[in-house]
């Protein structure tokens, strides 16, 4: 699955609000770049197929 | 003696009763005095109470008390970790605000308890989020090989003042590669116990479910007496598996008959000069199987998620009260993980119970794997941008590529440092063993030392 660049400034403007954040706009490309960065990593997990039924691992035990 | 002596020499002599506790503990005192404006590895120096206690080991030990495995060995804990009476700053500006801590960490008392000496507090990257070292508010903590290079993070100060040459030993944590990465720039002997193995009670956390703290040592031995001193079950964490004591110090030195013993491949090659340290540790345990990791770079790619989602959630109400106060780079991350859809971790979950499925079916036929610890040396201080796979990239996001793999999983890895002929920095390597096999990792790596391949020396310009 491939993604295509999104509107990281839409995403940034929207989730502050909805999280109570005040980001000022000196500080936002530092957010966006952090967000595109972590859209590639989120690209790697989903080309991974992994069964309906697998279970999550939220707290890890080895 | 020395003051850049190893625990174990310190602990034989002091215990004999050769040399005084006091004496150790006011030679290590000095050194850091003399240094720390140069290394950045101090945030608070203990002074005080490190020399109530050195009399009072003495005291013991002139009473005829048996000796303590670490008596008198001076020791430093990264500034994440409790210390009755100082303020656990976590390597930011805003904790400073908090109280003194009122109790010493879990892993500090049974270090004491062992006899050896809390001489101080070390520097790190703000709330444990970086791999460089580079603090924000206290300054960068800057690698003894080169003060112009970085020592890795974020247990930076620990292993800074470790491979000085200012104590034996320190304690780190380690998230997503916290003590084998600055282990690898700074030329030490790393150990990441098993997700739940040590108790984490009272240390500032980061990424809960990732969260493990361990020792930076110059030996394998002293590696394997700290750790053997904080084994045990602690009540104080609920995360802590309750398991029997396995010390490893008694076996170190027994070898591992028909050893399984395979190298990482694939994701984990690197470019020539990481290739070359790896092949360096592979030829002198004449290792020679390649195993695959199935979907590191996805396992690495939903760790860092992960981490970006579980550092968000700890810190949401700083980020909307205390945001100038960050760390610039700490904070950008921070929001942009308060930011990310839950569906990508969600799958990120998913995806770490199936890779912990995949790699523990490795270990049915290999007792540890061999991977690079860093992609690169230690980069100059102030680096942003650095050469992987000949792509130019930005630096800190990619320090922890091959550290990340393992800790999703909580595996215990030891880092050994692997000095080249001719070489003037160190790189690590991670010997990976099953959970709960740290003694397999353990003996490796001292079975590496004793051969003479790797080796922790004392920073050139603070040996003495």
């Amino acid at each position: 699955m491939s993604f295509k660049p999104f509107d990281a400034e839409a995403l940034v403007a929207a989730a502050a609000e909805m999280l109570q954040l005040k980001i000022p706009a000196a500080q936002r490309d530092g957010v966006r770049s952090q967000l595109k960065t972590a859209a590639k990593m989120a690209a790697l997990v989903e080309q991974v197929k992994l069964a309906d039924d697998t279970e999550p691992a939220p707290v890890y035990r080895p | 003696m020395k003051p850049t002596a190893s625990a174990a020499a310190i602990a034989a002599a002091v215990g004999k009763g050769e040399v005084k506790a006091r004496a150790v503990v006011e030679a290590a005192l000095a050194r850091i005095a003399k240094h720390n404006e140069t290394l950045g590895a101090f945030t608070d120096i203990t002074a005080q109470r490190a020399l109530a206690r050195a009399d009072a080991v003495d005291l013991a030990i002139a009473g005829g008390g048996k000796a303590p495995p670490l008596a008198g060995v001076p020791f430093a804990a990264k500034n994440l970790y409790d210390i009755e009476g100082v303020v656990t700053r976590a390597g930011s500006k805003i904790n400073r605000s908090n109280r003194p801590a009122g109790k010493d960490a879990t892993l500090i008392q049974r270090l004491e308890f062992a006899g050896a000496i809390l001489v101080g507090a070390t520097n790190m990257d703000e709330y444990a989020y970086g791999f460089t070292g580079e603090n924000a508010h206290d300054g960068p903590s800057r690698n003894p090989h080169d003060t112009e290079r970085m020592t890795g993070g974020s247990s930076a100060g620990s292993a800074a003042a470790t491979a000085a040459g200012l104590v034996p030993l320190s304690l780190g944590s380690d998230t997503n590669g916290s003590i084998r990465v600055p282990a690898s720039f700074c030329g030490l002997f790393g150990l990441k116990p098993t997700y739940g193995r040590l108790s984490r009670a009272r240390t500032y956390p980061f990424v809960a479910s990732f969260d493990t703290l361990g020792p930076l040592a110059r030996s394998t031995r002293d590696l394997a007496l700290a750790y053997d001193a904080m084994q045990g079950f602690d009540d104080d964490d609920p995360a802590q598996t309750k398991r029997p004591m396995e010390p490893t110090d008694a076996r170190l030195k027994h070898p591992i008959p028909g050893i399984r013993i395979a190298i990482a491949g694939g994701y984990f090659a690197g470019d020539a000069e990481v290739q070359a340290h790896v092949a360096h540790v592979t030829r002198a345990l004449d290792a020679a199987r390649v195993v695959t990791i199935p979907d590191a770079a996805a396992a690495r790619a939903a760790a860092f998620l992960i981490t970006m989602t579980e550092g968000a959630a700890l810190h949401l109400e700083r980020l909307r009260t205390r945001l100038d106060d960050f760390d610039p780079e700490v904070r950008d991350r921070l929001l942009a993980g308060a930011m990310l859809p839950a569906a990508w971790t969600g799958k990120a979950q998913k995806l770490r119970r199936d890779f912990r499925e995949k790699v523990l079916a490795l270990f049915a036929d290999v007792d540890a794997i061999l991977a690079p610890v860093t992609p690169m040396h230690a980069p100059h201080i102030g680096q942003k941008l650095a050469k992987l796979g000949g792509v130019e990239m930005a630096l800190r996001p990619h320090l922890g590529v091959f550290t990340q793999p393992f800790s999703f999983i909580g595996l215990p890895v030891v880092t050994v440092p692997v000095w080249l002929p001719g070489a003037t920095l160190p790189m690590g390597v991670q010997i990976i063993a099953a959970p709960w096999r740290e003694d397999i990792a353990l003996r490796i790596a001292h079975q590496l030392e004793q051969a003479g391949a790797v080796s922790a020396p004392v920073a050139k310009a603070f040996a003495i």
